[in-house]
């Protein structure tokens, strides 16, 4: 959005703020659809042996949630080693969206409480394009808490059978922690953004981060233990590449326990 | 932060926020009164003393209070009449310096003309401007180290991301509160004791139903000793870690100790956000912003656990609590 827009805005011209209005809807710094696009894809591996999943205090609610084994997820390690629930997303500012994302891009990503824990336990949203669907499979009531920065907080109340729909006014630079404030153990975390680029690691560590634009881009790494992943090749967590046309494949990452270690 | 607002003396505004830099100067600066009668820095005057100098909550006598001085740097504001997910209109400020916060250390202010009080309301914006945008800034260090990402100007990334932006969360409010107050529809009139007795019947059973959960804080009397002892509210929270080590180690980066909210005990009758049944109408549904408290109304979005005819109940059962009709 241009700069001007948002100043008569607040100043109060009503024309302005149509204005505002279409300039949000506008795709971003549009390619033609000859332009090559390009995949990242990797799998980040746990470089020892896999963590015991510590039993988390189940207090509340024992009649419903007690019957459950609830476990950390702070640090998830699959049977081959995978790491999970690591981010990856591009850093770079106002960087090209190819055409075929905003097509196909889902209306919304969904946040589940079931089982007492929040499903899943890491969401990404491409924040002007789709809203936050939360729902409570629960037979219990419960509540959905986060405050990004500069955004408005939720907080906000699921009945037995309830839902909610929630729209971020804005991207973040890193993952917002939700809370449940009836049920202290519970936590995920979802990380808004204006554009697509970003991939979650699965059960076995890999991640796709399809039709990214060429050329050079910067991508930021983040696990919750440890926020930004410092390696030895990613300092800060981040990661410069040269991205080509088709596949670039990172193969498989090796990360040390240390590295997610604070 | 000097470059786009300035000292506390010599405050300054970058074109474009909607703010009234005129009042903000009434309210900024020493105190000092005028050949004309009128008067010069009121914030030091009034409100500095606990709500530090720059708005942080932190002033000298903070330390004193339960809960303490607000810290408007959160853009976070308790007692508002718009919904869950807006920032205040100004008459919501205002009401609060008009009626201070009954049973907190923040007095009523109704005493003061009305061009303070707008003077003040603006002041208090403008702080609260200057404090998201210094949040956004600290985060953008912590970020980016000594540089910025490729091809951005930082300081209109700056403008444009954190201080243009937050005031539009201002202004959206004030130019169409239509869409963000939340109304008050009118309070069913009992027409007799037993029409009364079985709307506090039915308040009372809300309260303590499953989906509500306000027993849990506010306890199964509504005496303010649920079973969730330990609730903190969003200026807190960040001081709270997992273990009592951890809690130490964060506490020590805040100028204020870890402070516990406490809930509301019904029975003292002493609302912060005003006593009247509109206004607790409006806790229940709205919600307490910046803490634990939810809003069980409907909202856009959210079809919330109360419906108003429910929420009128659910008034009339704590009224009952305290002796109050």
């Amino acid at each position: 959005m241009g700069n001007i827009n948002r100043r008569q805005f607040v100043a109060g011209s009503a024309a302005a703020a149509g204005a505002m209005a279409s300039a949000m809807a506008m795709p971003r710094t549009a390619r033609g659809a000859d332009d090559a696009w390009g995949d990242l894809k990797g799998r980040l591996v746990y470089d020892g042996e896999a963590p015991e999943r510590k039993k988390l205090v189940v207090d509340k609610d024992v009649e419903c949630c007690g019957k459950f084994d609830i476990r950390d997820e702070s640090l998830m390690v699959g049977e081959d080693g995978g790491l999970q629930n690591v981010y990856i997303y591009v850093r770079t500012k106002d960087v090209a969206v190819c055409p075929d994302l905003e097509k196909s891009c889902k209306e919304q990503v969904l946040l589940d409480n079931r089982d007492c824990i929040f499903m899943p336990h890491c969401m990404s949203i491409w924040a002007s394009k789709q809203k936050y669907y939360i729902v409570n499979s629960d037979p219990v009531a419960q509540n959905v808490a986060f405050t990004p920065l500069l955004d408005t907080p939720a907080n906000i109340i699921l009945p037995v059978g309830g839902d909610a729909t929630w729209h971020f006014k804005r991207a973040q630079r890193a993952p917002v922690p939700i809370a449940c404030n009836y049920h202290p153990w519970e936590s995920a975390y979802v990380l808004p953004l204006d554009h697509p680029y970003v991939a979650i690691t699965g059960k076995d560590g890999s991640f796709t981060i399809p039709k990214l634009p060429v050329g050079e881009l910067e991508f930021q790494i983040w696990h919750e233990r440890v926020t930004y992943l410092d390696t030895k090749d990613w300092p800060k967590g981040r990661m410069k590449m040269k991205l080509q046309a088709g596949v670039n494949d990172l193969g498989i990452i090796k990360i040390p326990p240390s590295a997610l270690e604070k | 932060m000097e470059e786009f607002f300035g000292t506390p003396d010599e405050p300054r505004l970058p074109d474009g926020t909607g703010l009234n830099l005129k009042l903000i100067e009434t309210a900024a600066g020493p105190v000092a009164g005028n050949a004309d009668g009128t008067e010069q820095g009121l914030f030091r005057q009034h409100c500095a003393a606990c709500h530090g100098i720059t708005g942080d909550g932190a002033g000298a006598m903070a330390t004193t209070f339960d809960p303490y001085p607000r810290d408007f740097r959160r853009g976070t504001f308790k007692y508002t009449t718009t919904r869950a997910d807006a920032k205040p209109l100004r008459s919501d400020l205002r009401r609060t310096l008009l009626r201070g916060i009954p049973g907190t250390g923040m007095p009523s202010f109704a005493e003061l003309p009305p061009e303070q009080l707008d003077a003040l309301v603006e002041y208090v914006i403008y702080l609260s401007l200057r404090g998201e945008t210094e949040q956004y800034l600290v985060q953008l260090v912590v970020d980016e180290g000594e540089y910025l990402p490729l091809g951005v100007d930082a300081k209109e990334m700056v403008l444009e991301d954190a201080v243009l932006w937050v005031a539009e969360q201002w202004a959206v409010v004030e130019q169409n509160p239509q869409e963000y107050v939340v109304p008050v529809p009118p309070r069913p009139v009992c027409g007799s004791d037993a029409e009364r007795a079985a709307s506090i019947a039915r308040g009372k059973e809300l309260y303590a139903s499953k989906d509500a959960q306000c027993a849990q804080c506010h306890g199964p009397t509504g005496a303010g000793d649920g079973e969730d002892e330990r609730i903190y509210d969003d200026w807190n929270k960040p001081k709270k870690g997992v273990t009592p080590e951890q809690t130490a180690k964060l506490a020590r980066l805040y100028t204020l100790p870890l402070q516990r909210l406490r809930a509301r005990d019904f029975r003292d009758g002493a609302f912060h956000g005003g006593s009247s049944p509109e206004d607790l109408y409006r806790r229940i549904h709205i919600g307490i912003k910046g803490t634990p408290m939810p809003a069980a109304g409907p909202q856009p979005g959210a079809k919330g656990v109360f419906t108003p005819e429910d929420i009128w109940d659910v008034v009339n059962y704590i009224l009952s609590l305290s002796g109050e009709k």
